[in-house]
């Protein structure tokens, strides 16, 4: 990754998957800017919401959902899961590359496995470099 | 309700490239519904739009602007200040309403930006299917309540073409045969009798084979 960019992250969850955001620990690289956004369900992420992330200078997005099946209302995943698989078609098609768009399923709690996503989005954001439309 | 589908984005692109300043224009009765050209889909496809442009480091205005219904003149009105300060109008309305927004605003472009495909109802969510061909001539209480003008391949009107296998139609099986559904529904109402009833060849004069059609009810006219 080039030493002048500072990738910007970020990060919708539903209050039922992370609760203490400052408990990610990311070992090794940590130059980048985590902006998060706290949703009662995952099915509140909206489409413009996940553009109009990207509008703002985000060079990639993570959404945080429950696993499936353990949705406290029900199906809320789920409507996010398609959500964003439409969006990332919609990146595709501008030219923006739905892979910096992400939905990883993720426990109550597990902020280790929160922080190795986003581990994994760094390294993906090593080679798509940052947002073309920044 | 009429059904309709956003333009893909490629093609609003090249549509909207000449201009610097374009308003997006939304409808939030059947367009809405069928997810084309609500506020929300307004709302995407100027995010969309802008970071494409930023992307190609091609300068535009994008606004956005919804309105209840571009059919009536008593609703395009509101968009009028919004129109006058862009260079077009990009509507997600029906072609209807595209049309209503260039009579009334003739000097302003008006563009489409969704294709209207058929009128028709939510079958079940997220599924709109064609129902009614707007043929002018509704004979649905001798069909029990199902069109074979519309959902029939072949626009039979008197009794099925005996190629259907399963239910499903010859010449596509995706589609239900019309007049297996006919005759299973003239069954249930007990109206079987109806099959008995000749129906003579369709005279398409009452459709848009006739031309363009006019509604005229001078009893709401002053």
């Amino acid at each position: 990754m080039n030493d002048n960019f500072t990738p910007k992250i970020t990060l919708f969850h539903c209050i039922n998957t992370v609760s203490e955001i400052g408990g990610f620990s990311l070992t090794g690289r940590d130059n980048f800017e985590l902006q998060t956004v706290k949703l009662p369900c995952s099915s509140m992420v909206k489409d413009v919401f996940l553009l109009r992330a990207f509008e703002a200078g985000s060079d990639a997005v993570i959404v945080l959902v429950c696993p499936e099946g353990q949705c406290r209302y029900v199906e809320g995943n789920i409507r996010a899961k398609k959500r964003v698989a439409w969006v990332r078609n919609l990146l595709d098609e501008i030219g923006l590359g739905g892979r910096r768009l992400s939905l990883s399923n993720i426990s109550a709690g597990d902020n280790v496995a929160a922080s190795q996503i986003i581990q994994n989005v760094l390294k993906d954001l090593a080679d798509l470099g940052p947002n073309p439309a920044v | 309700m009429i059904v309709g589908e956003q333009k893909p984005i490629s093609e609003i692109k090249e549509i909207i490239a000449p201009y610097k300043k374009i308003l997006i224009l939304g409808c939030g009765t059947c367009v809405k519904t069928c997810f084309a050209g609500g506020e929300d889909e307004v709302a995407v496809l100027a995010s969309a739009l802008r970071l494409a442009f930023k992307k190609d480091g091609k300068e535009i205005e994008i606004e956005e602007f919804t309105i209840e219904r571009q059919c009536e003149d008593e609703f395009i009105q509101e968009s009028a200040p919004a129109i006058s300060r862009n260079d077009g109008v990009l509507s997600l309305a029906c072609g209807a309403g595209v049309q209503a927004l260039a009579r009334r605003f003739a000097k302003s472009p008006v563009l489409p930006g969704v294709n209207t495909t058929f009128i028709g109802v939510l079958e079940k969510q997220g599924v709109f299917t064609e129902e009614c061909s707007g043929c002018g001539n509704c004979r649905l209480d001798i069909f029990g309540g199902i069109c074979p003008v519309t959902r029939c391949a072949k626009k039979l009107l008197n009794g099925p073409c005996g190629g259907s296998q399963n239910g499903q139609c010859e010449v596509d099986p995706e589609t239900d045969c019309a007049w297996q559904m006919i005759i299973e529904r003239l069954g249930i109402l007990g109206q079987m009798d109806n099959l008995r009833i000749y129906v003579p060849p369709k005279n398409w004069q009452t459709s848009l084979s006739g031309g363009p059609r006019k509604l005229v009810r001078e009893d709401h006219m002053i």
